[in-house]
């Protein structure tokens, strides 16, 4: 499944060429692996990270200022928004998550506020509202970077996002996710069997600014222009990031995938209609959480079950004990 | 001007502004601490009581006290059919673990009721330039009658409010209700009614702010964003789910706010108050008007 996935999301943007299927493209991995990101905190560790904007933007900005003040090569940006993110993040972290989990939804909503306001008023640094200008990333290996033709960063994005991805597959499937998955389902008892809770809730989450902070600063360099408004880094699109892993169904990391696409896809039919577009958003969410707790994800789940219980099973009587479970 | 006049007149302009801070906090703090559920569609409700009140004194030219007493109404009502509808069915069917799920359900129905606005109402400010016009002076210090009747009318919610938590039947069932709610419901009281009644106060006193405060805030569709980050700011500073906590620290959000603007230019306001919010959650996050002791 994985690997057929992989292997359209490469082929595709080849037969169609053109500019719109990569940039189409190129924003549903983005949404993606931000959605992931979301998701292997909220997911696995149940933090809510309500300001990962912030930390979106703290990467876009760390490497833009970077790349313009310090002449800094943008492929270092990646490196430096990644630090600039996660520097963040274990400040965050460390000073919240011992406490209960409203505490860091509320944090994070506030420092990402912080953040955006600081970039607002500091003008004479970061240009303000009227908006950061962002030079493109420098050729590499014989490739140019040029926006007219995204496709370069479009397999550079996939690239990135791969390798995140099959970094957060390993993370969840080994001793750490399964440390995870036991404080998720029983903080208490996690902590009773010798467990340090807030250590690894502080690796979750240190793991998790970090990408999104390298993720930022690839945005900025592929868009070209900063602007610190609510729809690019505040609550507007941190809805959309959390809207993306719930629709797609929370604790799968791939259900997000599911997720990008539907949205993205929503998007580009309601283009002239925004105002459905949000509506549609906010009514999925409700619908999510109120009928389709699993998202996504556990639907297709469901099916697959589904069908392989069609093939043919040992004859096992069914059995009626429903005095017995009552 | 002399220097205790302009003090004199900041101090004012920060505790009106303060007082409905207050107001809205406190409607979200009762819903925190009873329901269990962070409400982020608090700022939509301040935005229907808004357009609520826009309609019923501009368009159908009833008094404005009355406006405001409809505003409320009408909230009352649209709170507790989202309780019944929406949130009840999420906590029967999640138990205990909810408070995310509900937290992020707020969400979707502040993204809904904000384009619901736009597409019904297009962005277009609806506003009135001044319900009660005129002003009082004392000397130098010249105080708005708008300033007085707002800050009356927020001092009589914050009373009536108070006299019904404390003294009445049913204020006491709610208070049991946010206390131990098995023990509660051990005692007769209907739980489930309490909680929607809860979240229904919760919206008529964000409907009543909306209404008051109309000729400031004038209704468009995002208009709750701002003011839900000032209650959220309120909320965190007195306390989560601590009602009194609340009302304390709205006028205390009012001014430093107005203070701040004689000392801090223009946009810089904003980063220190989310800075201050940020360091009241690290040293205190139990609030600062809160007797209890252990960290949560």
């Amino acid at each position: 499944m994985f690997g057929a996935t992989a292997a359209a999301m490469v082929v595709i943007p080849l037969i169609t060429g053109g500019r719109y299927v990569p940039t189409v493209m190129a924003s549903i991995v983005l949404f993606f692996i931000l959605g992931a990101l979301f998701d292997f905190m909220l997911g696995y560790l149940k933090i809510v990270n309500f300001g990962i904007a912030g930390f979106l933007c703290a990467g876009a900005y760390g490497s833009a200022l970077s790349v313009l003040y310090l002449g800094v090569s943008p492929w270092l940006g990646l490196a430096i928004g990644g630090i600039a993110s996660l520097v963040l993040g274990v400040v965050t972290g460390a000073l919240t998550l011992r406490l209960r989990g409203i505490y860091v939804g509320l944090t994070t909503l506030f420092v990402m506020e912080s953040l955006r306001y600081t970039i607002l008023s500091g003008r004479e640094f970061t240009r303000g509202a009227s908006g950061l200008i962002v030079d493109p990333f420098t050729p590499l290996l014989g490739l140019t970077f040029s926006r007219r033709d995204p496709i370069t960063y479009y397999y550079l994005l996939l690239a990135l996002a791969g390798a995140v991805y099959v970094c957060l597959h390993v993370i969840v499937r080994s001793r750490i996710g399964l440390i995870f998955k036991a404080i998720r389902d029983d903080e208490l008892g996690a902590g009773v069997l010798g467990i340090e809770v807030v250590r690894y809730k502080l690796l979750n989450f240190s793991i998790a600014t970090f990408f999104v902070g390298v993720f930022g600063a690839f945005y900025a360099h592929y868009i070209g222009i900063l602007v610190p408004t609510t729809q690019e880094f505040g609550v507007l699109r941190t809805v959309e990031i959390l809207v993306i892993a719930y629709i797609g169904g929370r604790g799968t990391l791939w259900g997000s995938f599911l997720g990008a696409i539907l949205l993205v896809g929503l998007q580009e039919v309601f283009r002239d209609f925004a105002e459905w577009r949000l509506i549609i958003y906010g009514a999925a969410l409700v619908a999510i959480i109120m009928l389709f707790p699993r998202g996504l994800a556990g639907g297709v789940l469901q099916i697959m079950e589904r069908i392989r219980s069609l093939r043919p099973l040992p004859n096992v009587p069914r059995q009626h004990n429903r005095n017995a479970t009552e | 001007m002399s220097d205790t006049v302009i003090l004199l007149q900041l101090t004012i302009d920060g505790l009106t502004r303060g007082a409905m801070y207050g107001l809205m906090a406190t409607g979200l703090a009762l819903i925190f601490g009873i329901v269990r559920v962070i409400n982020m569609g608090h700022g939509e409700l301040f935005m229907l009581g808004a357009y609520a009140m826009y309609f019923v004194t501009a368009v159908l030219g009833i008094p404005p006290l009355a406006g405001i007493l409809i505003s409320a109404g009408l909230l009352f009502l649209v709170g507790m059919a989202l309780e019944r509808g929406l949130i009840a069915p999420l906590r029967s069917r999640l138990g205990e673990n909810w408070l995310v799920d509900g937290y992020v359900l707020t969400i979707g129905l502040m993204i809904i009721l904000q384009n619901l606005a736009l597409m019904v109402f297009g962005p277009r400010e609806f506003g009135v330039a001044s319900f009660w016009p005129g002003r009082v002076e004392l000397g130098d210090l010249v105080i708005s009658n708008e300033r007085i009747v707002i800050l009356g009318a927020a001092l009589a919610l914050a009373t009536a409010l108070g006299v019904f938590l404390n003294y009445t039947l049913l204020g006491r069932a709610i208070r049991a209700t946010a206390e131990h709610p098995r023990a509660a419901q051990t005692l007769g009281i209907n739980i489930a009614n309490m909680y929607t009644l809860t979240f229904g106060i919760g919206a008529a006193l964000a409907g009543a702010v909306g209404a008051i405060l109309l000729s400031i805030y004038p209704a468009y569709p995002t208009v709750g964003g701002d003011i839900l980050l000032k209650a959220f700011v309120v909320v965190i500073i007195g306390g989560l789910g601590n009602v009194w906590g609340a009302m304390l620290a709205g006028p205390l959000l009012g001014l430093i706010e107005s203070y701040s603007t004689a000392f801090v230019s223009g946009g810089w306001q904003n980063t220190t108050i989310s800075l201050l919010v940020i360091l009241v959650l690290f040293l205190r996050p139990q609030g600062l008007f809160s007797r209890q002791v252990a960290r949560p």
